[in-house]
């Protein structure tokens, strides 16, 4: 499964020159993301009428409740529906990165939370065999996760209805899109009842078509003068940043050196030194 | 956590938003996204980049003190045949590591559970002696693995701890320049890689910004209104505290 690596071996001065000209390219980077994080930030943003309510550890609650006094908040939109026996595993791997900062951004003005639509119970059970922290909300019987493209309907499924990452999807196509849902948006990836969506679903104890009713997403909201606004959402390969473990890997000799869907709920890998 | 109900303890800034109709947001975001997609494409190019880079033969031996004893370098991957080493500032004699890599080491445990599983070892050296780095690991709660290269020249080497003549001479040589010393050690990450000879080579090294990426709240704070919010700070990272000093 591992890439082999044939390397050019260099002395230290060319390696130091190759390495200050991809400095400059990490430079210009970083400027980019620097640039886009600004254009984000002037994104104008919608007033949220619609009363939604929550299931939390702490009770029934509503949108404006989630922000527990700081004005803004981050919901990831974790794929975890009624009728999953576990939740994703993808989701699991980028939750695992922000279970360990959470708590900075509650300290910066930022709640972080996840939602998804199974009840509660399932939600409070795996949270505790996972070994999370940050808090998790169930929006089992309202519109949240459809109303932020997170979750779709069946009709929505069969008949064409489904805009997600901004984009209209073709009806009952869920087959041929086989690859996309595990954040990672691949090409040439198999279709039919094989390949990585079938595999997740499997992960998840439910079949194609109900794993991927649920999509993976990050939404943001404002409080200002007791009103909640919806300020952004991404998906798709727009969590890639979010996702720790890419971010690290990308900086190793094989990179991500993917061949398949190698990640694992961190409890169901061999163990391993640490 | 922490989570209880809470005014913010850090100044922020007040936002000024144009409010406008779902539609006229999905305009705006369309074209963002159009942004989003270029910097995600601009990202894999500079990895790809990033891979291509030679390598350096590393001749010399370098052992260091870990929960394990003695180990070398090549000890080090475990098996595997990468080895990420992230630089922790924490000094010989320093009360404590230092903040903001602290805030840093709350993103490790995370990515770690799932870097073994793609041929990567993980661990975070400093030049404090082990006891010092151990009683620190236990009072911040992390899991990683810790060493300490205490009384040798890897933190030298790896430019991340001045040596006493950069100290005489008020400059260090770092991030692939030679500029003031702002301090003693300096945060940083390297990535090594051992053949099957058992040879080992120096592949990657970044330092200050070069780290932002690994910063996985601040990804997450570039998608809320405000951002990271550090512009009336004295110093960015300024509102950081270590996690249990919150």
């Amino acid at each position: 499964m591992n890439k082999e690596k044939t390397p050019k071996v260099a002395p230290r001065e060319e390696w130091l020159r190759a390495r200050k000209e991809l400095l400059e390219a990490e430079k210009e980077l970083t400027r980019r993301s620097d640039e886009l994080a600004r254009r984000r930030q002037e994104l104008p943003w919608v007033r949220i009428d619609k009363g939604y309510r929550f299931e939390t550890d702490e009770g029934n609650a509503s949108l404006a409740d989630l922000f527990r006094g700081r004005s803004q908040l981050l919901i990831y939109h974790f794929m975890f529906g009624p009728d999953y026996t576990a939740g994703c595993p993808s989701c699991s791997a980028i939750a695992d990165g922000f279970n360990g900062f959470a708590i900075h951004l509650a300290n910066h003005d930022v709640m972080l939370w996840a939602v998804s639509r199974a009840p509660l119970a399932k939600l409070q059970a795996y949270k505790r065999r996972m070994g999370w922290m940050f808090p998790w909300a169930s929006s089992v019987g309202g519109d949240f996760n459809y109303d932020f493209n997170a979750s779709f309907t069946k009709e929505q499924q069969l008949k064409g209805g489904i805009e997600y990452n901004y984009e209209r999807e073709e009806p009952a196509d869920y087959r041929a899109r086989e690859g996309r849902q595990t954040g990672q948006w691949r090409e040439g990836s198999e279709s039919g009842d094989e390949g990585p969506v079938a595999e997740m679903a499997a992960r998840c104890g439910t079949d194609v078509a109900t794993y991927i009713r649920e999509r993976p997403g990050m939404s943001a909201f404002a409080l200002k003068d007791g009103i909640v606004y919806h300020t952004y959402s991404t998906y798709a390969r727009g969590l890639d940043a979010l996702w720790g473990m890419y971010q690290w890997l990308d900086r190793a000799p094989k990179g991500r050196n993917e061949t398949g869907i190698w990640w694992r709920r961190h409890d169901e890998y061999e163990r391993v030194a640490r | 956590m922490k989570t209880e109900t809470v005014k913010p303890k850090t100044s922020t800034s007040e936002t000024n938003p144009k409010i406008v109709s779902e539609a006229e947001w999905l305009v705006a975001r369309k074209d963002l996204l159009t942004r989003e997609k270029e910097l995600t494409r601009l990202r894999d190019e500079v990895s790809k980049h990033r891979r291509e880079l030679p390598w350096v033969k590393i001749e010399k031996e370098y052992v260091f003190e870990g929960p394990n004893g003695k180990e070398t370098l090549a000890d080090l991957f475990e098996g595997r045949s990468q080895l990420i080493v992230y630089h922790f500032m924490l000094g010989p004699g320093w009360e404590e590591g230092c903040k903001s890599c602290s805030y840093l080491a709350d993103h490790f445990d995370g990515a770690n559970w799932h870097l073994p599983h793609r041929d990567v070892t993980f661990v975070v050296i400093s030049r404090a002696p082990l006891s010092e780095l151990e009683a620190y690991k236990k009072r911040m709660g992390w899991r990683f693995k810790w060493l300490s290269s205490y009384g040798n020249d890897f933190n030298f080497d790896y430019h991340v701890s001045a040596t006493e003549e950069e100290k005489t001479k008020g400059k260090m040589f770092y991030n692939y320049r030679t500029d003031e010393l702002i301090g003693d050690e300096m945060p940083g990450l390297s990535v090594l890689y051992k053949d099957e000879n058992g040879d080992v080579f120096h592949t990657y090294s970044t330092y200050a910004r070069g780290l932002d990426l690994l910063v996985g709240a601040y990804n997450f704070l570039d998608l809320v209104p405000k951002g990271r919010d550090e512009d009336k700070l004295d110093f960015t990272m300024d509102w950081v505290r270590r996690h249990n000093q919150y």
